[in-house]
């Protein structure tokens, strides 16, 4: 019997760290951040909590914009890294050969450098004055006074770029795990190359396009810093404004009612999109099936 | 977007600021010395502050510092490279009165500081703070609510007697109790003389359709709505909420037809540099700097004002060692300790007998208007108005909005 109790009560134990490091640094803070959205008041006279719900309806009529916008520009810079990842990932896991090792490192070591560089060294080639404006001013794509810095592609381009990863590892494992003796059958059916990658590899890295278009979007729709360097206010997206509301104008209901309406459409948005390419796909279950 | 995050975008804005701080310095800092003469002009924008400052009735009544003995330890929160780079000012302290001087770079907005401090200060402590430095509102606002102690004058021989006329009496402390100055500078506009087609002579040249697009303003509210005001005819030392409202909406107007290409904090530096901005609003103290580094470079006080503020030293309440923290804000109003100070940060510097000093030292640092303006230079400056609690809400809110969030 207690060998028995002991086998039951043994992964509510395992769990119990990971529950506890949950419960006080996510769902405590999240509790006090709620309570603090449903506040009244100012910095001076102190924040007391009056049950203020339309701080929900104001932080969401004064800020549509940004909302709508940071969900284009992660929508658009998802769309971006998946067209670039999936070649990228496809070519590592299947024609990497011996280099495969070496490629997958190229893809991460530029992650190694923070974050904040990365992108402030993007508004160094991007500037004005700089390399990449010069030679696209040559050859006649931008205008003679046109400006690439501090514009919507600058920032949906370093969207792209700084969470390109998180899209290109979740493939390369769901793609480098696909059978190769799966194809190989697929050839033997006479199946074309185009019918192959279509019917067999492309359902077959299913886990790895959702996991990896998650794992971009929703940090890249709470992004700001993109936004604060490559972009000008007409680009700020909704992280921009929770900032600022904070940071700035120490208007901490507005600031916790807008990160809350992040969240929440954030889960829709996840949810609509687990419904579309399927709960399994999601759970990365569908190719343990095979 | 969870609440980890919020402490992540802080830790983001703090990095995103710190390898720029050299600047910030200059940026928050540029105080410069007044000269004795700007004292009349600026004694008298001084008296008429309508409101706002720290005599509402309601504020709790301030404790004055006792007198004591000498600590070991002294934590003093200052905005990054705004003291000189080998700290012989503090080694001479810690020599002089055996205190080990704990110096952090802390602050790198008011607003922020305010935030991180606010629950600490409420609860009456400091969090071991002795000595914070904030601009003058801020100043104004700690007062208000009670978070700073009053100074014990006896104790501040040196800064009563060294600090210049102009700045002894502001409006949110008419008698330096609980605020003693730190450095001065001013708003105004910096500008590339190699990329304007002719030098800028007012703000109308931040709203030139030639510079579309290359035009930034400061982040900071003061600056950038008092200097839009003040040239839309307004006069932000007594100006009412509307007028500020309209420069407000001007600004948007250049937002909206992408003339201002964005609004910035110290970072403009590197903007101007590198030739993304040719025309905007930024410090005084940066353009002594940067202009050093780039002869291309140049600060302008627009005919129609400059905005000129001061950063403050205070004691908050609660502050272990306040009887040092009195010593050390004396200490900095010696003029042999202030030089030093003054010639690293070439900001505007409220202690008198100064400039002798430079002189001999280096006489084009003496001479220079944006670190030691004469009156007549000063004419063309202003001071921000003491705004009401409510009053700054709407304002920082509309200008919030505008600057995009």
């Amino acid at each position: 019997m207690p060998a028995r109790l002991k086998k039951a009560g043994l992964p509510y134990l395992l769990l119990l760290p990971g529950l506890g490091f949950l419960a006080v640094f996510f769902l405590v803070p999240l509790v006090i951040m709620w309570i603090e959205s449903l506040k009244t008041g100012t910095i001076d006279t102190g924040f007391t909590l009056t049950w203020e719900f339309s701080n929900y309806t104001d932080a969401l009529s004064d800020y549509n914009e940004q909302f709508l916008r940071s969900f284009e520009y992660a929508g658009l810079a998802t769309l971006f890294a998946l067209l670039i990842g999936y070649p990228l990932a496809y070519v590592i896991a299947f024609r990497g050969g011996r280099w495969r090792n070496a490629l997958l490192l190229a893809v991460i070591v530029p992650f190694f450098v923070t974050y904040l560089l990365r992108t402030i060294s993007w508004e160094t080639i991007l500037s004005d004055d700089g390399l990449v404006l010069d030679v696209l001013r040559g050859i006649g794509i931008v205008s003679e006074n046109g400006r690439l810095l501090d514009t919507t592609v600058s920032v949906v381009a370093g969207i792209t770029y700084n969470y390109l990863p998180f899209m290109i590892l979740p493939l390369y494992a769901s793609l480098e795990r696909i059978d190769g003796r799966l194809l190989e059958a697929g050839y033997d059916l006479y199946g074309r190359r185009r019918d192959v990658f279509l019917r067999v590899t492309l359902p077959l890295s299913m886990p790895g396009v959702v996991a990896g278009t998650l794992l971009t979007f929703i940090p890249a729709a709470g992004d700001f810093i993109n936004a604060e360097l490559l972009g000008t206010p007409r680009q700020y997206m909704i992280g921009n404004v929770i900032q600022s509301r904070y940071l700035e104008v120490a208007d901490y209901p507005t600031a916790a009612a807008l990160s809350f309406l992040l969240m929440a459409f954030m889960l829709i948005i996840v949810l609509i999109w687990a419904r579309i390419a399927g709960t399994e796909a999601l759970l990365g279950t569908e190719g343990e099936r095979r | 977007m969870s609440p980890t995050n919020d402490d992540l975008e802080r830790h983001f804005e703090r990095l995103l600021r710190d390898p720029l701080t050299r600047r910030r310095l200059m940026q928050r800092g540029a105080a410069g010395a007044l000269s004795v003469s700007a004292l009349a002009y600026l004694a008298a924008c001084g008296t008429d502050e309508p409101s706002g400052g720290g005599n509402g009735g309601s504020e709790e009544q301030a404790e004055t510092i006792a007198k004591g003995e000498v600590g070991s330890q002294l934590y003093v929160a200052n905005w990054p490279l705004y003291i000189d780079e080998e700290r012989n000012s503090l080694k001479a302290f810690e020599k002089e009165y055996g205190a080990k001087v704990k110096y952090v770079e802390e602050i790198n907005d008011n607003t922020e500081f305010f935030g991180k401090v606010r629950q600490q200060y409420d609860q009456g402590t400091s969090g071991g703070r002795d000595i914070h430095v904030v601009t003058d509102w801020m100043a104004a606002r700690m007062m208000r609510l009670g978070y700073v102690q009053k100074f014990d004058k006896s104790e501040l021989p040196n800064a009563t007697k060294n600090l210049i006329p102009s700045l002894q009496s502001p409006p949110f402390d008419p008698k330096r109790e609980q605020s003693m100055p730190w450095q001065s500078g001013l708003g105004g506009i910096v500008y590339r003389k190699d990329k304007v087609k002719s030098t800028p002579k007012s703000v109308d040249a931040l709203f030139d359709p030639d510079y579309k697009g290359k035009v930034t303003m400061l982040t900071e509210m003061r600056d950038t709505v008092g200097v839009v005001a003040a040239w839309q005819g307004a006069d932000p030392e007594t100006a009412s909420v509307d007028e500020f409202m309209e420069a407000i909406d001007k600004i948007q107007e250049g937002v909206d037809s992408g003339q201002i290409r964005g609004f910035t904090g110290n970072e403009y530096t590197k903007d101007i540099t590198k030739g993304d901005s040719w025309v905007i609003i930024g410090w005084s103290g940066d353009a002594v700097q940067l202009k050093a580094d780039n002869p291309n470079v140049d600060f302008l006080v627009p005919e129609s004002g400059g905005h000129l503020w001061t950063d403050n030293m205070q004691i908050p309440v609660g502050a272990p060692e306040a009887y040092t923290a009195q010593k050390f804000i004396d200490f900095v109003y010696r003029p042999e300790i202030q030089a030093d100070i003054a010639e690293y940060v070439n900001y505007i510097c409220p202690v008198s007998g100064v400039k002798e000093i430079l002189a001999e030292r280096d006489p084009a640092l003496a001479e220079n208007q944006l670190i030691f303006p004469d009156d007549q230079f000063l004419e063309n400056t202003f001071i921000f108005r003491g705004l009401k609690p409510e009053e700054e809400q709407e304002l920082d809110d509309a200008f919030q909005q505008v600057i995009g969030a």
